[in-house]
């Protein structure tokens, strides 16, 4: 690892998951000096824990957060808006590896569906040819299974049943991929022993996530000075407006300042814009590159929902990959329907742990614990498509609420659109379908859990008033300040985000590399 | 014992903030009354009928340590003597309190710890961690014998469909 002097101006990352740990890997091992600010701990495979409470005490974001809005979430888990990970390899290492690439159409979502009341439907600045080489490269990457030669993954008993019904109900877009976990071994990782807990990290490493590949392959370049436990608290510029660094705490609460050529925000889409917000100046009044006031605004979550169907036999759902199993039919944008884009249905497992917060929360008494009972005999997917972007649903910073650091803390403001329910239900239904087909004896229809997927705060947009960085990811504002995690996606589309993380990390990366070599940057 | 004093420490640290100091501080213990009404209140509230005293019991001990705020010794009282109710007339006794802080921090210590519980886990049938034993690879990942097995390769005929045309 590099130890690298305070007052040197290096590029600077803040965090290290799916977009910053790639940011990471791919400027270090083009031989460019870089610090990463990691909030979380360093962990290690060694130090996961395959129990759902323990690993989650272990790795979750669990600083305050405070919500409001109609989503069910701020009734029910009011301080947990999000269910991300403060740790070396950020989400990354909660991820389960759903690695479905964004649709063509999906780039163009105002022009594809038009203008759809109360939504801020933008194209974005780039299509998927400008991705699609990305796309491949964030694939060998991953590893996932289906692509690039690479074999599918076997059926697990969820998928069985899951795949059954698809197949009974008329559906053809379904298999075990492309999952970005190892079938056979690949890239110096095992193959996968079907243990289950990919939500905890997988202690097998047969699952990607940047704590087990690009930060310890960055480290070796010997390029990165890696700081765990560094809370980056604001960003600071010079008398030009450039940015120069990044102040931030450490274990002790002790503050420090970075000097930095170079600025990549990627903490997340509720971090980063709260430190744009938390890093406002006089030349910056309403927050750092934030001269288009979109800074927190669009926040996407994707619209979800869970199906969880009982059988008369056994399942055992919670025996392998958690989720390994993709029906993609209705991946599609049919306005038919009623709605516009589409969804994803995916295997999912929870333990009796989760499912027990999870399935129905607030829910007591026999009809709650009917569904527990039934926990051998069921079989479970959760449905993933695309919410709409709002204006008004935004990450703010509470004014009232301050962390242990006195700083406030984000408040995060969301309500379903009209499209994101009449999404879900229809998902429910072809939930019902599918379990149905294969004999299910009941489908109890679970809410959405606090958000796994947060997108969109930071949007990429052709034009520097409809969103806070271009088609790079760079600021609109600011010359040398880059947002290279999911935030900058302009619409959520239907897949799952990190497949389009990575791709876009790699792309900004090399384009960051060639500015530096011509002396832009 | 550790996974009662998991179950015990987390669940309510997942939703509050634990930087105020106030929430610190310990209630006095609840008297043999309320240890009895607090089993029922569970038995009756999460009623398993295969689930032994045991799993009860630690839950009941786990709630007890939740109760930084000290709203469950009057929570128990209000409820007065359940002796002679049947378990109808509890959970109605439940339902009319169930907004209530007291019934809230024994529903959200509950759905944690007694689902955390091993002997639970194992009535319920789940496993929990295998990568000790060389994961469910080769201990029946694929077991499921009542319906066909699937095809997990992508489909190879005509490709999907992503645009559909708006009928007329
Ligand atoms: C249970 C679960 C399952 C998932 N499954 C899938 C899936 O199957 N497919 C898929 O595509 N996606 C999945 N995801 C989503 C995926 O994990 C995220 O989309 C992705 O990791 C987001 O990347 P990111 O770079 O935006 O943020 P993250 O990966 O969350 O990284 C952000 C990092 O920044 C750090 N940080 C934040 N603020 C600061 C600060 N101020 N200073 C320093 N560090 C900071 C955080 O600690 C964190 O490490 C899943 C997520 C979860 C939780």
């Amino acid at each position: 690892m590099a130890s690298i002097a305070h007052d040197d101006p290096v590029v600077v990352i803040i965090g290290s998951g799916a977009g910053g740990g790639t940011m990471a890997y791919e400027l270090t091992r083009n031989g460019v000096p870089c610090v990463v600010l990691e909030a979380g701990r360093f962990l290690t495979p060694d130090d996961y824990e395959n129990d759902e409470w323990a690993a989650f005490g272990q790795m979750a974001w669990l600083d305050m957060r405070t919500t409001s809005g109609t989503w069910r979430v701020a009734k029910d888990f009011p301080n947990l808006p999000a269910w991300i990970v403060k740790a070396v390899g950020g989400s990354t290492t909660h991820w389960s590896g759903a690695t479905p690439r964004i649709m063509a159409h999906e780039f163009k979502a105002r022009t594809t569906y038009g203008a759809v009341d109360g939504a801020n439907l933008l194209d974005w600045p780039i299509t998927l040819d400008d991705l699609a080489p990305w796309y491949d490269k964030a694939e060998q990457a991953i590893g996932s299974t289906h692509r690039h030669g690479r074999p599918a993954l076997p059926a697990n008993n969820n998928y069985k049943v899951f795949a059954n019904g698809a197949e009974r109900v008329g559906y053809k877009y379904y298999a075990t991929g492309p999952y970005g976990t190892n079938a056979e071994p690949y890239d110096g990782r095992p193959a996968s022993i079907q243990d289950g807990f990919n939500f905890q990290g997988d202690k097998n490493t047969s699952k990607w996530s940047t704590a087990v590949r690009e930060i310890p392959r960055a480290l070796k370049t010997g390029k990165l000075d890696l700081r765990p436990e560094c809370h980056a608290v604001r960003i600071t510029h010079d008398s030009t407006g450039k940015v120069d660094g990044v102040e931030y705490l450490d274990a002790a609460g002790s503050l420090h300042k970075q000097a930095a050529r170079v600025v990549c925000v990627a903490g997340n889409s509720i971090e980063s814009p709260r430190l744009l917000l938390m890093s406002a100046s006089s030349l910056h009044p309403d927050g750092l590159a934030n001269s288009s006031g979109q800074v927190g605004r669009n926040y996407m979550r994707h619209m979800t929902g869970s199906a969880y169907a009982r059988f008369d036999q056994p399942v055992r759902m919670y025996r392998g990959e958690t989720m390994a199993g993709i029906i993609a039919d209705e991946a599609k944008h049919d306005p038919n329907r009623g709605f516009a884009g589409g969804y994803y249905m995916e295997t999912l497992s929870l333990g009796p742990a989760f499912l027990a917060s999870f399935i129905e929360p607030g829910e007591w008494g026999r009809s709650f614990t009917e569904k527990m009972d039934a926990f051998l005999n069921t079989a479970g997917m959760w449905i993933v498509g695309e919410d709409m972007p709002q204006e008004s649903n935004r990450i703010t910073l509470d004014d009232e609420v301050k962390d242990a650091h006195g700083l406030p803390v984000p408040h995060v403001h969301f309500d379903d659109h009209p499209n994101d329910v009449a999404m879900r239900e229809h998902g429910y239904a072809a939930a019902d379908a599918i379990y149905g087909a294969v004999g299910s004896t009941g489908v109890h229809h679970t809410p959405p859990y606090p958000s796994t997927h947060n997108l969109g705060t930071c949007r990429m947009s052709e034009k520097p008033e409809d969103g806070v960085v271009d088609k790079w990811g760079k600021a609109h504002d600011v010359p040398n300040l880059f947002v290279s995690d999911g935030s900058v996606m302009t619409t959520g589309a239907a897949a799952n985000p990190t497949l389009t993380i990575v791709a876009l990390a790699m792309r900004q990366a090399d384009h960051i590399l060639q500015e530096m070599s011509t002396g832009q940057l | 014992m550790t996974d009662l004093q998991d179950a015990a420490i987390e669940p309510e640290d997942l939703q509050l903030d634990n930087t105020d100091p106030e929430t610190s501080g310990s209630p006095e213990p609840l008297d043999d009354e309320q240890q009895a009404r607090l089993l029922r209140v569970l038995k009756v509230a999460y009623p398993h009928p295969s689930f032994p005293d045991g799993p009860y019991q630690r839950t009941s001990a786990a709630v007890q340590q939740a109760d930084a705020d000290g709203v469950l010794a009057d929570g128990l009282d209000a409820l007065g003597d359940l002796d002679g109710l049947d378990d109808d007339a509890v959970t109605a006794a439940l339902k009319a309190v169930e907004e209530t802080p007291f019934f809230r921090l024994i529903h959200s210590t509950t759905v944690v710890a007694l689902y955390d519980d091993h002997e639970v886990w194992q009535i319920l049938g789940y496993e929990g961690s295998s990568f000790e034993k060389g994961g469910y690879l080769h201990r029946g990942f694929d077991d499921l014998d009542w319906l066909p097995d699937p095809r997990i390769e992508e489909y190879d005929g005509e490709p999907r469909l992503e645009l559909v045309e708006k009928e007329a």
